[in-house]
């Protein structure tokens, strides 16, 4: 527990080290059915460096939140307010022209299935050598050798062969390995991953995963690593944002979010997550219900309906008022501190095995 | 590469000899004959009999349908002179070789059609991209709305208007009419130039529609997006990526549309007292004449499997998935 | 069948691919224009009947009288639907390629026309139109000097004789066999197999040339209409040294005023001046324009709207041997500044419904009276496009012939345009007729065929009948009903002459020696007096035979009834604004070819 209160000072957002900084974000989409809240008042940060990952179920706005940090949202349904400040430079207000500088050279992003995000016309090399023209204004063969060279450190065999391959041409883990030689290609210093090994199968996940950790170490880049992945995040991530219904629940250093959890809502991630080692007579608990509507947000906590601890809390605040999340460490839950830590070690703890 | 042409081509041969084997049986069917139409007043049996003659009519019909196909491969001799490989026979009616008839004509439909292509393609495409670019914008709005306008109207119904406004009734332009590209280019735009108004306006808004909704859809591409992570302009991912993969789509209807109207000259033909393909099939068929009729499915036949191919080498040039090994 | 039956197949061609639905040779319009009628009556169109002379020496002559105020050079552009069906003139029949023929071919006689329209028979490479001797039987011909072709080499009396004897070979086939049948009978082919190409010839009993200059034929029997016979574009010079066969149709060489430049088959037509062609020599043609350029795609609605447009190009544009389409008939009649542009007159067809008369039902000639009396005329003419298209018919013989009678009305269709249907009625109860007899029709799928089919069907369902209407496809209708057993009762068909004289109409159409499969005897007349009168008047020098022509159509139309007269066809022809020159040539029926020119070359 003193680790707690340390971390909560140490993480003030909008602290001097931010790289990142996001403040109050909130974007809309309008569709034909109504305003989609996707994301709703979102803050948080990252420092050079370090890695922040961010969890949550499908639609609970973590993806969005990224591509919005990119600018890559369509500017005619989806509005954004808020402040995205990176390396000093507002986001939000910048022109397309100012966002283009930034991504891929500052900002660069892996998404989640290397076959769809990558170019199924164009071979690999030029893919890779695209981005490193464009910002740095090498010549082809300048871009070449440096995306034959950054093939080679991702791991590519005979780099400058499979330069010329077509995505079609590689196997499902070099794809993955090639989309972040394009994401890096440029010495990005916010790289964002966006479930980059949702699509791969378990063996090559551990290997992507092990070339990310390395090539940050060696480019320096911080990184969000975004999943629904619980087990990857405590291999990658230094802090942890929990995302629900289009709002972080649940903020702290990956250590403290994962060994005491304070919100329902984590207590449900962990214990839908098979562990290896864990007892295997133990059932998984999945959440109940499933992930609240964006267009008609459940009023009050939009955990509520799924929570199973509404009841411990005095007056229908869960379903009337809406708990917010203080900042540093700490969850979104009307649960008082004290029951938080209660019912995870007496309730929760006791299932994860 | 080579194996794959020698394989598609090889299968052309084996499609035209059965096509060409299907029409000439069924023209036997047919009850009216060539001899009887070409008979004139004087239609006595004797005369009948010399046309018969004349006409090779009198052989055995496997005999004449024989000599028609080795006529392709090594030329035949007629009365009119030696015909040389690719022999087509002589038309019954103008006593013409068929296959310099169909090549006397095919420019015509050539240029009808290619320039029409190129016409309705530049313009079709630019205002698809400029609605995709702008979409839902009211430049969008206008451009799809008119389009759907447009590609409702038939060519035999917009040809005689647009002849009206643009010849008849101010003179700004001259009757469609034909003209060699290589002595008198000039004459040859102008005379084509309304014939290729006509087609583009109607399929202008075909490709407008295309265009537009491909590209919207490619733009929503995982692998678009991608591109402009890596901030690549926007200009630059909407005509490299998102085109790209547009261009699968449009080639199919490009080689679809070709086809159509290459057979569909006919009418393009008619309604601007154009003599092309399509009219010297029309002519073969009524007049009866079966070597007319055969050389030009013979060589429509045989142009749209060259286009089939062409349509297959472009899918390959676009979309390396489908490169042959 | 003159053009009929060919120009009714080949105009098909055009007119299902084109949507139009009128048949070429046979024009009309709304029949609803409420002006002043206008149109060609019998009178204005007396020069077209009158009969035809014989000319000299001193009317052969050349050149032929200037036309006032003709100027020189220019092109005319010549609107066709379709291509000429022959330019070898051996082959030659029709009158599109007839009209073509008059521009690059010359034969030994032509048809010289006055103002007026009465018709004259000079001689075009010959002195005259021919001396005769023998009581007909021989015919002698001297050529004019200084006729060539167009590679400058003088004809000569061994030209002629190729010109006939090819006739005879299997390179010809489509032309007409007046001349090898009165020389060589009708198994012609039998006297020169292969004709002149292997080297035999007729004996001069037949055809004789004793020299260079002289041409001399040898019928069995008279033939006074030989000058006529000869002035056919069939009959036209084919020069020995130019005959190139059956490739000689797509490449002629030419006698007349102008040559082919150039021939895209299927598409045009480039004529040219022939520098060869002496206009000394020549009675008939003129020269002004430096050529004509033929195209040979524009539908019948197009070659209108183009010319009633007059814009550009088509400002010197005439039509050549189509007419102006019926839907847009009133249109041009309706405005004075097209209607300027018009010419008119006689067509050579006579529309007649045809009775069967192999067929049982029509075998009484009280029933077919009946049928003639009750066919509503001026019906039928209104579904051929009205007063410009067609003329309600009193008798067989089109106003074009000579000896034509306005007056003649047998069936008193004159005042009562509309038919006689108690006149009708009456005949048939005279005849025992049973209610509900079936009658087969037959009619051609045209828009035309169509529209008289109904009124047919009406106005004999009205008396009784049950009409079977029988549709038959355009291209074979005159195939069908020209078999000697078929199945209808009743068919409409049409002729025309060859030539101005009832020979070319009463012979093939009602001589009863004729009937056979495919013969144009289509009601299968068969009467021994009418046979008698057609054998007697073709051995009559044309005054004489004119007497016995009309007693054979009479007997025919009063006595036999073999075919009710229904209309005659009429023409209308549009020419650009900057033709100069034109006029309806009484001759071919068509726009007179020979005297055009360009006002402002």
């Amino acid at each position: 527990m003193t680790t707690l209160t340390k971390t909560e000072g140490e993480k003030a957002p909008g602290g001097p080290e931010a790289f990142l900084s996001v403040r109050d974000l909130r974007v809309r989409f309008s569709t034909e059915d109504g305003i989609v809240k996707a994301v709703d008042g979102l803050s948080f940060d990252v420092e050079r460096g370090k890695t922040l990952g961010i969890v949550g179920e499908s639609g609970s706005g973590k993806s969005v939140t990224n591509l919005t940090v990119l600018g890559l949202h369509n500017p005619k349904t989806a509005t954004v307010e808020g402040e995205i400040v990176l390396d000093g430079k507002e986001l939000v207000t910048a022109t397309e022209k100012e966002m283009e500088k930034l991504r891929g050279n500052k900002v660069a992003m892996i998404f989640q299935d290397p076959l769809t995000a990558l170019s199924p016309y164009y071979t690999v090399g030029r893919q890779i050598a695209e981005p490193f023209m464009k910002h740095t204004g090498a010549s082809k063969k300048e871009a070449r050798a440096r995306a034959i060279e950054m093939l080679d450190k991702v791991g590519i065999p005979q780099p400058a062969t499979r330069f010329d391959d077509y995505p079609h041409q590689f196997s499902g883990g070099m794809r993955q390995r090639a989309m972040i030689a394009m994401a890096l290609i440029c010495d990005p210093d916010l790289l964002i991953a966006d479930e980059p090994t949702t699509a791969l199968d378990v063996t090559v996940q551990a290997q992507i995963l092990d070339l990310l950790k390395d090539l940050q170490q060696e480019f320096g880049s911080a990184i969000i690593f975004i999943t629904h992945d619980l087990g990857v995040i405590s291999k990658m991530a230094d802090d942890l944002l929990v995302m629900y219904s289009g709002r972080a629940v649940e903020r702290g250093s990956v250590r403290e979010v994962l060994r005491a959890p304070q919100h329902p809502y984590t207590w449900g991630l962990l214990s839908s997550m098979p562990r290896l080692g864990g007892d295997t007579a133990q059932a998984l608990t999945p959440i109940p219900g499933t992930p609240p509507s964006l267009l008609n947000p459940p009023s009050g906590c939009p955990f509520h309906p799924r929570c199973g601890f509404t009841s411990e809390v005095s007056g229908n605040r869960c379903s009337g008022e809406r708990p917010l999340l203080p900042a540093g460490r700490g969850a979104a839950c009307h649960l008082d501190h004290e029951q938080k830590s209660t019912f995870f070690i007496e309730q929760i703890k006791p299932r994860l095995g | 590469m080579l194996q794959f042409l020698i394989r598609r081509l090889s299968g052309a041969v084996v499609i035209m000899f059965l096509i060409g084997a299907f029409t000439f049986f069924l023209f036997y069917t047919i009850p009216q004959d060539f001899a009887q139409l070409a008979c004139g007043k004087n239609c006595s049996p004797e005369n009948i009999a010399v046309i018969r003659e004349n006409l090779g009519l009198d052989k055995p019909i496997t005999t004449q349908f024989w000599e028609f196909m080795v006529g392709i491969v090594s030329g035949r001799d007629f009365p009119q002179g030696h015909c040389s490989a690719p022999c087509l026979g002589v038309s019954f009616d103008s006593g013409e070789f068929v296959w310099d008839s169909i090549m006397d004509r095919f420019p015509l439909t050539l240029s009808l059609t290619v320039g029409g292509l190129v016409i309705f393609l530049l313009f079709g495409l630019g205002t698809g991209l400029l609605a995709a670019w702008k979409r839902g914008t009211a430049v969008d709005k206008v451009v799809s709305g008119a389009s759907m306008v447009l590609s409702s109207f038939q060519i035999y119904f917009l040809g005689p208007i647009v002849l009206s406004l643009l010849v008849y009734q101010t003179g700004w332009l001259e009757n469609p009419k034909e003209a060699s590209i290589t002595d008198d280019p000039a004459g040859w735009f102008m005379g084509l130039l309304i014939p290729w108004i006509v087609m583009a306006t109607i399929f202008t808004a075909q490709y407008t529609r295309m265009a537009r909704s491909t590209m919207i859809e490619q733009l929503q591409e995982e692998h678009v997006r991608t591109a402009r992570a890596k901030g690549m302009r926007q200009r630059y991912v909407f005509f490299r990526y998102a085109w790209r993969g547009s261009l699968i789509p449009i080639v199919t209807i490009i080689g679809m549309d070709l086809s159509a109207l290459l057979s569909g000259a006919v009418v393009t033909e008619y309604t601007f007292d154009l003599a092309g393909i399509g009219r010297l099939a029309v002519t073969g068929s009524l007049t009866k004449d079966l070597p007319l009729t055969m050389g030009v499915m013979l060589f429509g036949a045989f142009f749209i499997l060259i286009l089939n191919i062409i349509v297959d080498l472009a899918y390959a040039y676009i979309d390396p998935r489908v490169r042959l090994a | 069948m003159k053009p009929i039956r060919k120009r009714t197949a080949r105009a098909i061609v055009v007119a299902v691919a084109a949507g139009s639905l009128a048949l070429t040779g046979c024009s009309n319009d709304s029949g609803k224009n409420n002006s002043k009628d206008d149109s060609k009556s019998k009178e204005d169109a007396k020069a077209q009947s009158n009969p035809v002379a014989y000319g000299d020496a001193q009317a052969s002559n050349g050149p032929a009288e200037a036309v006032p105020g003709a100027k020189s050079g220019g092109v005319i552009n010549v609107y066709q639907q379709s291509d000429l069906t022959h330019m070898d003139p051996g082959q030659i029949y029709v009158s599109d390629a007839g009209q073509f023929a008059n521009l690059i071919h010359r034969g030994l006689t032509n048809f010289q026309e006055d103002d007026k329209g009465n018709l004259t028979v000079v001689g075009d490479i010959a002195t005259d139109s021919g001396k005769s001797s023998d009581g007909g039987k021989t015919w002698t011909y001297t050529l004019k000097d200084g006729v060539k072709d167009e590679d400058g080499n003088v004809i000569t009396s061994a030209d002629i004789r190729h010109t006939i004897e090819r006739l005879y070979s299997k390179v010809i086939f489509d032309g007409p066999t007046f001349v090898q049948n009165w020389l060589s009978g009708s198994d012609y082919r039998k006297a020169l197999p292969d004709g002149p190409y292997k080297g035999k010839h007729l004996p001069d009993s037949v055809l004789e040339t004793p020299d260079d200059k002289t041409v001399v034929f040898h019928f069995k029997s008279p033939q006074p209409d030989l000058p006529q016979a000869l002035a056919m574009a069939g009959y036209a010079i084919v020069p020995e040294k130019q005959d190139t066969k059956e490739k000689y149709d797509k490449a002629p060489a030419a006698l007349g005023p102008y040559k082919i430049s150039e021939y895209k088959a299927g598409k045009t037509l480039k004529l040219v001046r022939n520098e060869q062609w002496d206009e000394k020599t020549d009675p008939v043609r003129h020269q002004y324009v430096d050529g004509y350029n033929f195209s040979n795609t524009i539908d019948q609605e197009s070659q209108t709207k183009r010319l009633i447009a007059d814009q550009g190009e088509a400002k010197n544009a005439i039509q050549f041997t189509d007419s102006v389409a019926p839907t847009q008939m009133s249109t041009v009649v309706g405005n004075p500044a097209t209607k300027k542009r018009t010419i008119q007159g006689y067509q050579v067809y006579v529309w007649q419904l045809t009775f069967n008369l192999d067929s049982a039902k029509v075998k009484d000639k009280k029933i077919r009276d009946a049928i003639s009396y009750a066919i509503p005329n001026q019906s039928m003419v209104q579904a051929d496009g009205g007063r410009y298209g067609g003329e309600v018919a009193g008798g067989l013989l089109a106003p074009t012939l000579p000896g034509f009678d306005p007056k003649y009305d047998p069936f008193g269709k004159l005042k009562k345009p509309n038919g006689d249907p108690a006149k009708a009625k009456e005949l048939l109860e005279e005849a025992g007729f049973k209610k509900g007899t079936k009658l087969s029709y037959a009619y051609s799928n045209t828009p035309r065929g169509q529209a008289q089919m109904v009124i047919i069907k009406n106005a004999l369902n009205k008396l009784g009948f049950d009409v079977q209407a029988k549709e038959i496809d355009r291209a074979t209708f005159y195939e069908q009903v020209g078999k000697l057993k078929n199945p209808y009762d009743l068919y409409m068909t049409g002729w025309g002459q060859d030539w101005p004289s009832p020979s070319t109409v009463i012979t093939p159409v009602y001589d009863g020696t004729q009937v056979a499969d495919g013969s144009s005897n289509y009601s299968h007349i068969d009467d021994a007096q009418v046979n008698s009168l057609i054998q007697k008047a073709l051995k009559q020098e044309p005054e004489e035979a004119a007497t016995t022509w009309e007693q054979a159509h009479h007997r025919i139309v009063e006595e036999i009834n073999p075919a009710v007269p229904v209309y005659y066809s009429k023409q209308m022809q549009l020419f650009g604004s900057n033709i100069g020159g034109a006029r309806f040539s009484t001759e071919s029926s068509y726009i007179d070819i020979n005297d055009l020119f360009l006002k402002q070359p």
